[in-house]
């Protein structure tokens, strides 16, 4: 038989009992598009809480920790830009030490950080206006410098009032304080020469004082003059200087690798992509148990399909015993049925999928405006949650499930189709 | 054609555990010739259909074999069986057995469909027959809106439209009255003429085994040739 004519076959005995098979597909359709829609809602939480967390740090850092039994990241930093897919390795000395700059009437605390430039330069480290320090009197401050240099004179609202002339090739006086943690008289005078980038994230302010290495030993110098030299606690310099070590790598497919790579070499390692593991991992169980309960409503349409099944069949017992009379292959009758059966479930797969898109963009316009009206709160619709999210991967298991379990349920009718014997059949009333 | 040798076949009755066999066919053995008309008369319940059907192919026989142009139909699988019948045989029932939801045109195409004929080939087969045995006024009907008659020339048609070699008829004019009965044996005498076709006919009714060439009769399940009435 041409599949032409088994189609036309199955289109006119589903003609033949509309209503019934309508409320079969009606059943099926239900099933599957509760199980997209719910599973829906993992994706939809998923996708909002990793927009959260990728929106907020870079996704392809990984910063590096000292542990016991590595050295400090620190030191091995040119070890470490060995590793293969690794585009940077950018090690920020920061002072670890009371601080305190000084610019005319204004005061501040700031950050001094001491980096490698061309390695910062590499991850989208750049100067909106002049140059790179060349020695240790030379700076370049972030871009939020001036908003924490406050005088003592109050402004008309009651705030500090901030510096807001102009900062290259202005000087400042810098101090840090001691062992004892006193201040030294001593002062650095350091020339600002260059003034950062703002940062990518506009809620992110960067206060930093980033210098030249050579500045090291000023520093040190300063801080242990107090000290009397060549004692035995005489400390070590790591202890002025603390080393913060991120790695970035060229793609997040290689983050796992590289951070591997890390920990082989016993760093404590931490990565946004790491976490992220952790929590697609969660959303994995969670998607894959909504999938499962979806699943129960889909088995219970099944039994639908089953009736409707066995019902055709036994209906059309006497019409398969002629055909089988004439000369049709049990095999063919068997595909005839499964082929009903799996159309009712390809049916209604369709008509899930299009409800579901269709619930699922209704809700994610609806459900911020209902929840901000109960709650009161009017700017609730424009904090980005997708509450339910459909992928072509979710529409995939669905039908694979909907549609195999309709082809499953349609299987012992089928069969029972074949087994029907000839003669008994034959001789049924018409 | 058809040579059936030594067939013996008995059914189980009764209830479970305390079932007997009762033969129904014994050591039946008898030959049908190409292009003849044989006619099978007995009384009910002589064991007549159960022969026609273990030819046919929709049971086996306990024991016996069946050739039917030399091939051993006896030793075939159902799937097997379906596939000769489709390519061998044609059939007649009593009451006609044809497809409610389908028009008698569509009734007549059904065994092409089966077969995988295209459809513009069957279109012109079907309508070339239906001509030939007077249905293409009705060949629209379905079967509720045709006479006995009709619905007979319908299934008659459909036993002819694969140009099987073999017909067999299970009381092919027992629902008819008797006129329509004379045009359905004079068709059949007709086809079997014109086409060549081999007929295997089942009745009680003296004015159908008349139509035949040979007569066996059926008595208890033991076959032997002539008619009812040249009996020992
Ligand atoms: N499936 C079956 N199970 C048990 N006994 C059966 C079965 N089919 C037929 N028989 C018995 O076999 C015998 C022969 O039946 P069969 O139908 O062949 O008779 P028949 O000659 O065709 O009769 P009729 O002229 O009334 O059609 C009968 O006694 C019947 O009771
Ligand atoms: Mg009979």
């Amino acid at each position: 038989m041409q599949f032409k004519d088994q189609v036309g076959f199955i289109r006119q005995h589903i003609k033949k009992n509309k209503l019934r098979v309508f409320m079969t597909v009606l059943a099926a359709t239900m099933g599957t598009a509760f199980l997209i829609v719910l599973a829906s809602v993992g994706f939809g939480i998923h996708e909002t809480i990793r927009d959260q967390m990728l929106s907020n740090r870079l996704v392809t850092e990984v910063q590096v920790h000292q542990s016991e039994e590595s050295g400090d990241p620190g030191e091995h930093v040119e070890e470490i830009k060995k590793l293969a897919h690794v585009k940077a390795v950018v090690d920020r000395q920061q002072l670890g030490t009371n601080q305190m700059s000084l610019f005319g009437e204004f005061e501040g605390n700031h950050v001094l950080v001491v980096t490698d430039f061309k390695e910062e330069g590499k991850v989208g480290f750049a100067l909106k206006e002049g140059r790179l320090p060349q020695n240790a009197n030379e700076v370049v401050v972030g871009s939020h410098f001036t908003d924490y240099l406050y005088s003592e004179e109050e402004t008309e609202s009651g705030d500090f009032k901030t510096y807001e002339g102009d900062l290259i090739g202005e000087q400042f006086t810098y101090r840090i304080d001691d062992v004892e943690g006193e201040f030294v008289e001593e002062e650095l005078t350091l020339t600002i020469v260059g003034i950062g980038e703002n940062p990518s994230r506009e809620w992110v302010s960067d206060r930093n004082i980033y210098a030249h290495d050579a500045i090291i030993p000023e520093l040190e110098r300063i801080h242990y003059s107090d000290h009397v030299t060549g004692s035995d606690d005489h400390p070590d310099a790591s202890q002025l200087f603390y080393h913060d070590v991120a790695v970035y790598v060229d793609k997040l497919e290689n983050v796992k690798m590289v951070s591997n790579a890390l920990r082989d070499k016993q760093y404590y390692v931490f990565s946004i992509a790491d976490e992220l593991e952790q929590i697609d991992v969660f959303f994995l169980a969670l998607k894959a148990g909504l999938v499962f309960v979806g699943t129960i409503a889909i088995l219970i349409a099944s039994i639908g399909i089953f009736n409707t099944m066995t019902m055709a069949v036994t209906e059309r017992t006497r019409e398969i015993g002629v055909m089988k009379a004439i000369g049709a292959d049990p095999k063919l009758i068997r595909r005839l049925f499964l082929m009903e059966s799996a159309w009712i479930g390809i049916i209604g797969t369709v008509l899930a999928v299009v409800i579901s898109y269709a619930v699922s963009a209704v809700s994610n316009y609806l459900l911020p405006i209902i929840v901000s009206a109960a709650l009161g709160e009017e700017d609730f619709s424009e904090l980005n949650v997708t509450f339910s999210v459909i992928p072509w991967q979710l529409v995939l298991i669905a039908s694979a499930i909907s549609i195999s379990v309709a082809m499953i349920s349609g299987w012992r009718p089928a069969r029972k189709a074949t087994k029907i014997d000839v003669i008994n059949a034959l001789r049924q009333e018409l | 054609m058809i040579s059936v040798e030594d067939l013996n076949h008995s059914f189980k009755i009764g209830k479970k555990g305390k079932e007997k066999r009762v033969p129904v066919l014994k050591r039946v053995t008898f030959n049908v010739q190409d292009g003849e008309i044989v006619s099978i008369v007995g009384k009910s319940g002589s064991g007549k259909s159960t022969l026609l059907h273990i030819m046919a192919g929709f049971m086996h026989a306990d024991s016996g074999v069946i050739r039917v142009n030399g091939v051993e139909t006896s030793s075939f699988n159902e799937a097997e069986n379906a596939k000769f019948r489709l390519d061998n045989f044609g059939f007649i029932f009593q009451n006609f057995q044809l497809m409610p939801g389908l028009t008698a045109f569509e009734n007549v195409e059904l065994p092409l469909k089966l077969k995988g004929v295209n459809q513009t080939e069957r279109q012109q087969k079907v309508q070339s027959l239906m001509q030939h045995v007077g249905l293409t006024n009705v060949q629209d009907h379905y079967p509720n809106e045709l006479s006995g008659g009709q619905q007979q020339r319908v299934s008659i048609a459909r036993a002819l439209i694969t140009d099987p070699p073999v017909i067999f008829a299970d009381e092919p004019t027992g629902s008819l009255d008797s006129e329509t009965e004379q045009d359905v044996l004079l068709l059949i005498q007709s086809l079997n003429k014109a086409r060549n076709i081999t007929f295997v006919i089942i009745t009680h009714d003296d004015e159908v085994a008349r139509t035949a060439d040979r007569v066996y009769t059926m008595r208890d399940g033991e076959l032997s040739e002539g008619g009812m009435h040249d009996a020992v």
